[in-house]
């Protein structure tokens, strides 16, 4: 039936409103597609008016895409980027060669090694015992847990990986707040949170840990985060502690009460079983020490730097793999997040273009023209980008595309700056980091409950600007006993039996295999 | 007080001449037989025998006394599009059950609803609800003499067919409950005992206030950090279990009792039970007034009522 609208305007409106109503979904959608592809043209059109040339401007816009992906559909992000790396390939700017060189497989591998040796371990019932003891403390008051959660969350992603550490974290805290009828949202915050600091501590911590070591120039070892980032992560994780601590006073304290209750009743916090856990401990140990000691098995080998701390982790779950033979399918298929980690694969890709075109070389111009050289400048502004692009962005977008700046740069501290910014900035907002995600999921799913936006922005920022401030300061204290760029390449070349020599145009390094081609 | 337009009288339903008045007949069967018959012949009913065995199946089934001395026979046929309404009555009063001798029958309502109108039947039910409450009604009907004074004694008691369904209508009541100040040694006695999945806890008002399921009992007993492990060495005899039961008398309800279940206020529409089952994954939705406790509408009989009755 057609309807007279110059007649009838406010029946014409009334027909919108219900147009609209009926498919908002379809407008929604829509609207978001138009905002990442308006975003990705601006964004090239920006780089070709700075004068970018093609194929600048083509990397340029689809890495912007898939960062808006990552904002705009989450769920569909993989599928995203399977489509940039198609655009890239289509326009010439991403060969096949390029993108097996790019995807960063050293990475990919690693994390795949220790989502294995998570699996194992999880059943063997390491796990399973580190919470039972938890539970089993008999005196144990609202503050002691809290002090608890946080350690244990931000240890266990020194020594696994953040997302690992808040699952197991995240039902401890279920249990007892189950049991005591506590609300858990406060807790869950407070342990995503020191999880979050908690990674930046080692190079097993967070994706952006190995992402940055292996990707240093020269690459970073295990010992070198232990001495100088696991300093400065004790540091914030105290001073982050005190400050949460003071800000849910009100729960801890409900939380001591239902304890106290409940232990004159002498009822405990949930069943407790006798755990064999002597074995999973002695892998978990094992795998730590054998990581931790990359670095000397490397020297004594002769090996290239890092070789052995990616294949540690390959070589402890082929070896677990071949022990649990009859579960071994289940560890590849159910434990290893492919997922996540074919994203990172497409996404590291994308990042490579940016570098192979030479686009982070001329961002690091303009960066060093604003910035200069000084690292009093340069480190708080590192880390400052580094945590907002992080609580908005997946940081290992942003580590991805930072990365080769502050190589460029060729300053060390910064490359701490970049892992304090991106770890911690992950605190800032709900969607920082994939723990908060992770752990927020798996509070909707228990509890059909969300976390408000503000209510965890009012924490995450006091908490986040806290921590970054003390990651600047730990990092200005400890820069001057820093090595420098040349002073970690002539420790590497000092100890390999090949001969290292600096590339003038890209500062990086290059071996020479030849023995006869000396200088 | 004004009337709807759309509100329809359960008078409506039927005519005088529906009704079998001060019959002589005292086998249910028979009376069942004659007034299908009767219908068929003054309304058009499809096949009696059809008919006759779908409502001798029902009662045979379930015999739908609804009050003292009134039974309600139903059937749904495919035959009809509206609902069709027969009466009789017995001055006598008819043995209706064997397992109700001591209530004789004096007044039937035979109801035929269309196949595809769920919950027809209920409807008519429910706005009987009140006669058939009153101890007298049946007795009453009885001693009229003639179709035209049963007829008009439905239709001057304005007897109106609810618009909807209610909650209410389709509910069952609370067989058994737990009070708040339970331990969880009573919970497990009561699961066991009448083997039920899902038990109301109410309050000093009978206010309803949680519920405990057997899944929650189960996951206190054996809760994620457990189901970890791929051994199951350390829990083969059930230890948690009996660290659970050592303390199931000093354990009170609170710790397994949840939140999460389905409600729907009396007066809510009954496709809401539904709605909130659905919702909510649970079995059962619990009726209640303001936040009492008054009955209710399991899944299965939630199916039964609104698609077999």
């Amino acid at each position: 039936m057609d309807t007279d609208f110059s007649q009838d305007p406010i029946g014409w409106v009334e027909s919108l409103k219900r147009a609209i109503e009926a498919n908002k979904a379809i407008i929604k959608t829509s609207a978001r597609v138009l905002i990442m592809l308006g975003v990705s043209a601006v964004v090239g059109l920006l780089a070709h008016s700075f004068g970018l040339n093609r194929q600048q401007v083509t990397s340029c816009s689809v890495f912007i895409m898939i960062i808006m992906s990552t904002l705009l559909f989450w769920q569909h992000r993989l599928a995203i980027a399977f489509v940039g790396i198609g655009a890239l390939m289509g326009t010439n700017v991403l060969t096949l060669p390029m993108f097996v060189r790019e995807c960063k497989l050293d990475v990919i591998l690693f994390l795949i090694g220790m989502m294995v040796t998570v699996g194992v371990l999880k059943e063997l019932g390491l796990f399973t015992w580190i919470i039972q003891s938890v539970i089993a403390i008999r005196r144990i008051t609202g503050p002691m847990f809290v002090v608890i959660i946080v350690f244990l969350g931000a240890f266990m992603a020194c020594a696994v990986d953040e997302v690992t550490s808040i699952v197991f974290i995240a039902t401890l805290i279920f249990q007892v707040c189950d049991t005591l009828k506590v609300r858990p949202v406060p807790f869950i915050i407070i342990a995503v949170l020191g999880t979050n600091i908690g990674s930046s501590g080692t190079m097993l911590g967070n994706p952006v840990g190995i992402l940055i070591g292996q990707n240093a120039s020269p690459p970073l070892s295990f010992i070198d985060f232990l001495t100088w980032s696991f300093p400065i992560m004790l540091v914030t994780l105290s001073v982050s502690l005190i400050i949460l601590m003071w800000y849910f006073r009100v729960e801890i304290r409900l939380l001591s009460e239902r304890l106290a209750a409940r232990r004159e009743l002498g009822l405990g916090l949930g069943p407790l079983v006798q755990v064999p856990y002597k074995r999973g401990l002695a892998i978990l140990v094992g795998t730590i020490s054998f990581i931790a000691l990359h670095h000397r098995i490397e020297q004594y080998l002769g090996l290239a730097p890092n070789t052995i701390l990616i294949v540690a982790p390959l070589v402890i779950a082929g070896l677990l793999m071949l022990w649990r033979h009859q579960r071994s399918r289940h560890y590849i298929e159910a434990d290893v997040e492919w997922w996540t980690l074919l994203f990172f694969m497409m996404l590291f890709a994308v990042a490579g273009t940016l570098q192979e075109t030479r686009v982070t070389e001329e961002i690091a111009g303009y960066f060093q023209q604003a910035f200069g050289d000084r690292l009093s400048v340069l480190t708080p502004v590192i880390i400052g980008i580094s945590a907002v692009g992080s609580a908005f962005v997946d940081n290992i977008v942003f580590v991805a595309a930072f990365m080769p700046i502050v190589n460029k740069l060729q300053q060390t501290p910064l490359l701490w700056a970049l892992l304090q910014g991106t770890c911690l900035g992950g605190n800032i907002t709900m969607i920082g980091s994939t723990a908060n995600i992770v752990a927020l999921g798996m509070l909707e799913k228990r509890y059909r409950t969300h976390v408000h936006f503000a209510e965890w922005l009012k924490v995450g920022a006091i908490v986040g600007v806290a921590s970054c401030l003390l990651a600047w300061a730990g990092i200005a204290a400890l820069s001057p006993f820093m090595p420098t760029v040349v002073q970690r390449q002539r420790k590497i070349a000092a100890h390999q039996e090949v001969r290292l020599t600096v590339s003038p145009a890209h500062g990086d390094l290059t071996k020479i295999t030849d023995p006869n081609n000396s200088r | 007080m004004p009337r709807k337009n759309n509100e329809l009288q359960f008078s409506s339903l039927f005519r005088p001449s529906h009704v079998i008045c001060q019959t002589e007949q005292t086998d249910r069967d028979t009376i069942l037989m004659d007034l299908l018959r009767l219908l068929g012949y003054e309304h058009g009913i499809g096949n009696v025998e059809q008919a006759y065995r779908a409502v001798l199946e029902r009662e045979n089934d379930m015999p739908t006394v609804v009050g003292p001395g009134i039974a309600m026979p139903h059937a749904r046929l495919e035959a009809i599009e509206s609902i069709v309404v027969g009466v009789a009555t017995s001055k006598k009063g008819v043995i209706y059950s064997r397992s109700c001798p001591d209530n004789p029958i004096k007044l039937i309502i035979l109801t035929l609803v269309p196949k595809a109108a769920p919950g027809a039947y209920l409807q008519a039910i429910s706005s009987l609800a009140k006669i058939c409450q009153d101890p007298s009604t049946a007795e009453m009907v009885a001693n009229l003499s003639t179709s035209g004074e049963v007829w008009s004694f439905f239709n001057k008691g304005r007897i109106i067919l609810p618009d909807h369904l209610r909650a209410s209508d389709i509910m069952e009541p609370v067989k058994v409950k737990l009070q708040e100040q339970d331990t969880l040694q009573r919970a497990i006695d009561l699961f066991v005992h009448y083997g039920l999945n899902e038990l109301p806890v109410v309050d000093k008002d009978d206010e309803l206030i949680g519920v405990v399921t057997t899944y929650e009992l189960l996951r206190v007993c054996l809760p994620d950090y457990i189901l970890w492990m791929e051994d199951l060495a350390p829990v083969l005899n059930f230890q948690p279990f009996a660290a659970i039961l050592r303390k199931e008398s000093k354990t009170w309800l609170a710790e397994i009792m949840t939140s999460e279940y389905a409600t729907v206020q009396e007066d809510s529409p009954a496709v809401q039970v539904a709605k909130e089952i659905t919702r909510q994954r649970a079995d059962q939705a619990y009726v209640i007034r303001g936040r009492k406790l008054i009955g209710v509408v399991s899944l299965v009989t939630f199916l039964s009522k609104i698609l077999r009755e």
